[in-house]
């Protein structure tokens, strides 16, 4: 979050922006344009994954951080059980969030993963099982990563309206208070 | 493994199921975060987020840029200090430990992953004939081998978590992978299998102490079965594709 952002002009963070997109477009670029041009099965799959997979680690742990602010993960607590841990700016924070970066987030994570679909569609039309494997692998991590994030976001909206209401009730009460203490 | 870098959302105050806590700090400019405060506090002199600029080293690799900075560097080391953690508690299981359920709890799949694609292409290179073939079985066969023996535990009774137990059959191919790579350099044939076998009941013998606390006594044996079974069929797998 810069301290000097110009007014709503250009991105926040532009080299992470940059990086958010590389490498699902590197993935999604290599896995359509490989068959023209390398033969081996193997190499397309072990680099498209590894593509995809980099793109997970870099949507989950840097541009989620800091292109809008929150953070999902799981953690097992001491009675075993798996508990899902969101994580988000306090609202302040949250309101000074550059626009453009979020909307490119949101964007490129929902096409990303809508383009995968089609491609899946594609190999299952064709009855090509090795590619549906690649896609299918694809497919998983960003939708893995869709649904951390938009849980995380609705419970950010979900905490931010409940502390609002919360505060808008206190403020009520103490009005009515000092309302009737004048009385 | 107690270094500050295994759990430190422990800081993060008590959360219940999936609860979202808007933190705060006493100063409103540092980005709240407590999972990266470890990071951020030794430099909470500087501006709160020094934009990172972001080249990211791929995890399991160790190239250094001359760019980095601190806060994605941390994100990359903790992840890499836990995938040699998990390593380490998976493949030297200790007998008396208390309680080897708990041992994976810090569960990650990137050790898994890593391992399963090594082992594809090994046996892959390794094979003279079909090697798209062989990587691409031998991938399915290792990730809905893993999914199924989880469902397996799971319906039996057992108590375990689906990833973490994803996660530990990853972690505990890590033998076999040695396995196969020994059978790369193409020795004589019983030394490969000898070398095959005995990796193979390295792998069984880290995944047993977790399977079998996961379900109760009677059904030990229906549990640990499919296990053995799966870990026997990739034995077979590399030594007939070398």
């Amino acid at each position: 979050m810069d301290q000097n952002q110009p007014p709503g002009e250009n991105y926040a963070h532009p080299k992470i922006c940059f990086f958010h997109v590389l490498f699902k477009a590197a993935s999604l670029a290599f896995y359509i344009l490989s068959t023209i041009f390398v033969d081996s099965f193997v190499i397309i799959f072990v680099v498209t994954v590894l593509l995809a997979a980099l793109d997970f680690w870099v949507v989950k742990n840097v541009s989620g951080r800091i292109l809008v602010g929150l953070r999902w993960w799981n953690e097992i607590n001491d009675l075993g059980e798996s508990v899902w841990r969101f994580e988000c700016l306090d609202q302040e924070s949250l309101a000074r969030m550059n626009k453009k970066d979020s909307w490119l987030f949101w964007w490129t994570l929902y096409l990303a993963a809508v383009v995968w679909i089609l491609l899946g569609i594609f190999s299952l039309v064709r009855f090509q099982a090795d590619y549906l494997l690649v896609v299918g692998v694809c497919l998983t991590l960003s939708l893995a990563n869709i649904i951390g994030f938009t849980k995380c976001r609705k419970d950010a909206k979900k905490q931010i309206q409940a502390f609002a209401s919360q505060t808008i009730a206190s403020r009520v009460s103490s009005t009515l208070q000092s309302a009737f203490s004048v009385v | 493994m107690e270094n500050n870098f295994e759990n430190p959302f422990h800081g993060a105050g008590q959360v219940g199921q999936a609860v979202l806590e808007p933190t705060r700090r006493s100063s409103p400019r540092t980005p709240p975060f407590p999972y990266s405060s470890l990071p951020f506090a030794s430099s909470n002199a500087k501006s709160p987020t020094p934009s990172p600029s972001p080249v990211v080293i791929p995890p399991g690799h160790n190239i250094v840029a001359p760019t980095l900075t601190e806060p994605v560097w941390e994100t990359v080391q903790r992840d890499l200090s836990r995938i040699l953690s998990n390593l380490k508690l998976v493949l030297f299981p200790n007998p008396h430990r208390e309680d080897p359920g708990k041992a994976l709890r810090d569960w990650d799949l990137w050790g898994p992953f890593f391992f399963v694609i090594f082992l594809g292409l090994t046996l892959s290179w390794s094979a003279s004939i079909k090697k798209s073939e062989i990587f691409a079985v031998s991938f399915a066969l290792l990730g809905i081998g893993a999914i199924v023996l989880t469902l397996n535990v799971l319906l039996l009774g057992g108590k375990i978590i689906f990833f973490q137990s994803l996660s530990l059959l990853g972690y505990c191919l890590f033998p076999l992978d040695i396995g196969a790579l020994i059978c790369l350099f193409k020795g004589h044939f019983i030394a490969r299998m000898i070398a095959v076998f005995v990796t193979m009941f390295w792998s069984s013998w880290a995944a047993y102490p977790f399977i079998s606390s996961a379900v109760t006594q009677k059904r030990k044996a229906l549990a640990l079965y499919p296990l053995l079974l799966m870990y026997v069929s990739v034995a077979f797998l590399i030594i007939a594709t070398s």
